[in-house]
């Protein structure tokens, strides 16, 4: 077998590619995080002593981000027919089951919070935004739309994702802020590896800008919604959700059509 | 947090006129994202009272701390892989050096 590289960044680019979007490594990574884990949290953690308020709450907001969660798994799904390339689709298997992951360890959370019936009560608590925002991804995976649906799907909802559930990790129960850390580990490969595939389409064909540009404008305002209602049932403060499009911003603008 | 320990190594040939680079020992600071064997190329970035180090810059795309055996001056090629993204060091108007994302 090859020895690795003494030096990582000497490695070409391609082979940098091929490297990280592999199964192989995917493996190795998640496997540093979340081995030893059980439904996403230690099984040593204890749970934390909620009231009646508290905990209707956070089932509220568990049950919207299964709803997020789920859109990713079938969109990301459906994206693998799509995908222009070997490399790619491989990954988009890894994110299938990332998401196929974060829907069942939130499930199981809520189901220790005491909801017996948890998909009947993520369909009694979903948000008309984020159900909306659902149905449009699927419709441009449905279509066939690669730009726009790696847009929605791993800048818009994964980017927005990553910042609230940072946000709520710092002020959730024990058990759940061990389950977001998990999750959060993971779409930090989800936004890379859509902002970097739409780097890529965009220096080829630069015109996409304004399909891009459009499909922000049609989706921007569902998600944001959603997230501040997530927000409220979490309790951030106002002077702390300026930090919540920051890091989808900040993509947006990398990727010049902010 | 200290970044590494410099091993300055004169023999080696300057990049331009700056002169020799500082060349660096990685330790594992427990970064458990990317696999074992890479874990040594990464940190956590942590807030405010933090620093980068010559060798060090941050992932503008996951605020991941990205480090390198050498001191790092523009023009040179890091890759963050906890989003697998391609970066390039570039000085900044304001004068210090900064990653870049090259897609």
């Amino acid at each position: 077998m090859a020895q690795e590289p003494l030096d990582l960044h000497a490695l070409d680019p391609e082979e940098f590619r091929e490297k990280v979007h592999s199964f192989e490594f995917w493996f190795e990574a998640v496997e540093g995080y979340l081995a030893g884990l059980e439904h996403g949290h230690r099984p040593q953690t204890p749970e934390a002593d909620l009231d009646e308020a508290e905990r209707e709450r956070l089932i509220t907001t568990l049950c919207n981000y299964c709803v997020g969660e789920t859109a990713a798994l079938e969109g990301a799904g459906g994206l693998i027919q799509i995908a222009p390339n070997r490399a790619t689709k491989v990954f988009l298997a890894t994110q299938t089951v990332d998401e196929g992951r974060h829907l069942e360890v939130l499930t199981h959370r809520l189901r220790e919070l005491g909801v017996s019936q948890p998909d009947a009560e993520i369909e009694m608590r979903a948000g008309r935004h984020l159900l909306e925002f659902k149905r449009k991804l699927l419709q441009l995976v449905r279509g066939r739309d690669w730009v726009a649906a790696i847009f929605a799907q791993n800048v818009i909802l994964e980017a927005m994702e990553f910042s609230v559930f940072h946000l709520h990790s710092q002020r959730a129960d024990p058990r759940t802020r061990e389950v977001l850390a998990g999750i959060i580990k993971d779409e930090r490969r989800h936004i890379g590896f859509g902002e970097n595939e739409l780097g890529r389409r965009l220096r080829e064909l630069p015109v996409l800008r304004e399909r891009l540009a459009a499909v922000r404008e049609e989706l921007d305002p569902l998600v944001l919604r959603s997230f501040e209602e997530a927000m409220d049932a979490i309790g951030a403060p106002r002077g702390e959700r300026a930090d919540l499009g920051r890091s989808y911003l900040a993509a947006v603008e990398r990727l010049g059509f902010a | 947090m200290t970044p590494a320990e410099p091993l300055q190594e004169p023999s080696e040939p300057a990049a331009g006129s700056e002169g020799p680079r500082q060349r660096f020992v990685l330790d594992d600071q427990g970064f458990d994202e990317v696999p074992k064997k890479y874990r040594r190329f990464y940190r956590r970035w942590n807030g405010e009272g933090d620093s980068l180090g010559p060798n060090e810059a941050l992932c503008p795309v996951c605020k991941i701390v990205v480090r390198s055996t050498r001191e790092l001056r523009p023009g040179d090629r890091v890759y963050c892989m906890a989003c697998m993204t391609r970066l390039v060091i570039v000085r900044s108007a304001a004068g210090h050096l900064e990653a870049r994302v090259v897609y």
